[in-house]
């Protein structure tokens, strides 16, 4: 099996979840009644992906709002702040730490164990990772922004622990922050290793829209098993760089921009597949979108998944690859 | 007198539904429920009341809060000609993002970026606000450049702002600020910031002109900002730690804006602290003719945490000053 198709993680919330989301802030909604329309958009997305054939599934985080808040949600010694702004005009809310971080038990297991339990194809267990959490958390108790990272560590370990213990195969640990810092990529290897320490199953972090010249060096040194890239916005500048420096552990590329609306023609990202493969031998490469598709509709998102699926056929079978 | 002022960007929501009113009005403009006019309306009444909250906090010279930009790249770069505006990349360790302006010729200034927005916020105030423009060094960093050095590029830039600045000038800004936080990243690069200033100074005419640096130090071109041809220097002394060892040993001429309130952080700081660190520098530089204000713009905090920020702002000034 080669040259397998994934997806990095979030998918966008149908219209009936985000309405109940909107009436459980306002406590109109009780907790039961929230958790089980979760769970309904969760099947529909687990069915979603088996039925168009991506081989390596997420839960799509239905249950998760923004991805560092809902850990900061999680963790004692950790609160949620005012909305601040991410872009245009989307806000978000931010982890507030103010005391020694601590968690009381598993965060994400059950619902991982209970999207595993809804399909045969091995479905990945998600998680924050520590360096992303520091640096988009106000610090309001740690010394310094290492020792903060090295706690986010601490408790995202034993969490991916749990994750394996209870049958998961493959752990991503999303990175989006890699590159804010450049002189703190010591730190984001050291912390990065500190979760994945010790660890059976397959490892894998995601990163997206930074300065990938700087982090370049990097790659090889983060402590995990895949790399899972935004590579089609960023124009696939990359590519001719790991031809030069070549990659040592598997590449997940991605191939659908998830900041556009527009769903991406077969054409074209059979063509961006192709020139994936042009480096990469399609036992070392995984097809997938280049971040979450959160920010999407849902129709978008099954168009968008449709389309990467079929190329990626398409590319397996007239290059005779299995 | 010790004075006060802030780096310009304001949260433009908070967490009360009177707060969020322009994120209403964007989100209904998008679905083509309100018009243009409309949305402006909305607009204009939330930057009223970003100068009021920095009037009522003891703000002297505030801003409009840059309650209109959408990103600080963008936001002048789409008004040049031989640019192009593409996809958002992230703005530096903030995580929020920018429109990256793509150069795909020559770098002309075409028309006023911030000119119509300055007048409205000055007209609702007696006296002065500052206009802020964002520094030709930030902009060639921050964009995706077509091959060319990038002096030429910076270059081309400060002609396009210095447009903006005469802009500003002929409409009567009495106070400009260009924010160059890039140099943080590249403080060897501070001859080509330098020769840009130069180029911007030479159309300020008698408008008092800053240049503002922050997210990071800049020990190692102290020397050389201290002595570009401006009023003021504004420092950020909180992500730029390591420039207070430089500023108390080389001290400047001129007087400093200095960025002593932590604006990437919740935590409150504490004035009397901030004031004692200041007073270290009485002799090294003109403090009494200097201001204090945040490290950087307040709009990554949320709006509660940034109002409490502007009034640890004019707290530590008065402690400074007091000092004197
Ligand atoms: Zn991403």
């Amino acid at each position: 099996m080669s040259l397998l198709t994934t997806s990095v993680g979030s998918f966008p919330k149908p219209p009936y979840l985000t309405k109940a989301r909107a009436q459980h802030s306002k406590g109109e909604l009780p907790d039961e009644g929230l958790k089980a329309l979760e769970e309904r958009a969760t099947r529909e997305w687990i069915a979603f992906q088996e039925r168009i054939g991506i081989d390596v599934l997420v839960d799509g985080e239905q249950y998760r709002g923004d991805m560092a808040t809902y850990f900061a949600e999680n963790l004692g010694g950790c609160e949620v702040s005012g909305l601040v702004r991410s872009y245009g005009n989307r806000y978000y809310k931010k982890p507030v730490v103010t005391g020694e971080l601590v968690r009381a038990g598993p965060i994400t297991v059950d619902w991982w164990s209970w999207a595993q339990g809804l399909t045969k194809r091995p479905l990945k267990g998600m998680l924050t990772g520590p360096y992303t959490m520091m640096d988009w958390s106000f610090n309001e108790h740690y010394p310094s922004r290492e020792d903060l990272a090295l706690a986010f560590a601490k408790v995202l370990h034993a969490e991916a622990r749990d994750l394996q213990r209870a049958g998961a195969r493959v752990i991503q640990i999303d990175e989006p922050a890699l590159s804010a810092r450049t002189d703190e990529l010591d730190l984001v290897v050291k912390a990065l290793g500190a979760v994945t320490q010790g660890l059976d199953a397959k490892t894998i972090t995601h990163t997206c829209y930074g300065n990938y010249d700087t982090v370049f060096p990097y790659f090889n040194r983060l402590p995990v098993d895949q790399l899972d890239l935004e590579m089609s916005n960023s124009g696939l500048d990359l590519l001719e760089r790991f031809q030069r420096e070549p990659l040592k552990k598997e590449i997940a590329f991605g191939v659908i921009d998830v900041h556009n609306h527009v769903v991406e023609s077969k054409d074209q990202v059979r063509r961006r597949i192709e020139q994936a493969l042009e480096i990469f031998p399609p036992g070392q490469l995984y097809i997938d979108p280049d971040c979450g598709l959160k920010t999407r509709t849902v129709e978008e998102a099954e168009a968008k998944l449709r389309v990467m699926v079929e190329a990626t056929r398409a590319v397996k079978e007239s290059r005779g690859i299995r | 007198m010790v004075s006060t002022t802030v780096v310009g960007s304001y949260p433009r929501i908070g967490d009360t539904s009177a707060e969020q009113r322009l994120r209403r009005a964007i989100a209904k403009f998008d679905e083509r429920g309100i018009s243009e006019e409309e949305l402006r309306t909305v607009e204009r009444s939330v930057v009223k009341e970003v100068i009021e909250e920095q009037r009522a906090a003891g703000i002297s010279l505030p801003t409009d809060g840059e309650v209109t930009w959408n990103d600080s790249q963008s936001h002048f770069a789409r008004h040049f000609d031989g640019i192009e505006v593409d996809g958002l990349v992230r703005y530096f360790d903030t995580n929020t993002y920018y429109r990256q302006p793509v150069i795909v010729g020559p770098i002309r200034w075409r028309e006023p970026a911030v000119l119509d927005e300055w007048r409205f916020a000055s007209s609702v105030r007696e006296a002065p606000l500052k206009a802020v423009v964002t520094g030709p060094y930030t902009l060639a960093s921050l964009a995706k450049g077509d091959g060319r050095p990038k002096r030429e590029i910076v270059h081309e830039f400060a002609n396009a702002i210095a447009g903006e600045v005469r802009a500003l000038r002929a409409a009567g800004a009495s106070h400009i600020q260009v924010d160059e936080p890039a140099i943080t990243r590249n403080p060897a690069d501070v001859k080509l910031l330098a020769d840009a200033v130069a180029t911007i100074a030479a159309e300020r005419g008698t408008a008092w002109l800053s240049l503002f640096v922050y997210f990071g130090d800049v020990a190692s071109a102290l020397g050389t900002l201290t002595s570009l041809p401006i009023d003021n220097l504004g420092l950020d002394l909180v992500q730029g730690e390591r420039t207070w060892k430089a500023l108390a040993s080389q001290g400047s001429d001129i007087p400093l804006t200095l960025g002593l309130i932590d604006a990437r952080n919740t935590r409150r700081d504490d004035p009397a602290r901030a004031a004692r660190a200041a007073l270290t520098l009485k002799g090294e530089l003109p403090l009494g003719e200097s201001y204090v204000s945040p490290s950087n713009g307040l709009e990554f905090l949320p709006r509660a945490k940034a109002r409490e920020k502007l009034g640890l702002v004019a707290e530590t000034a008065r402690l400074v000053e007091a000092g004197l």
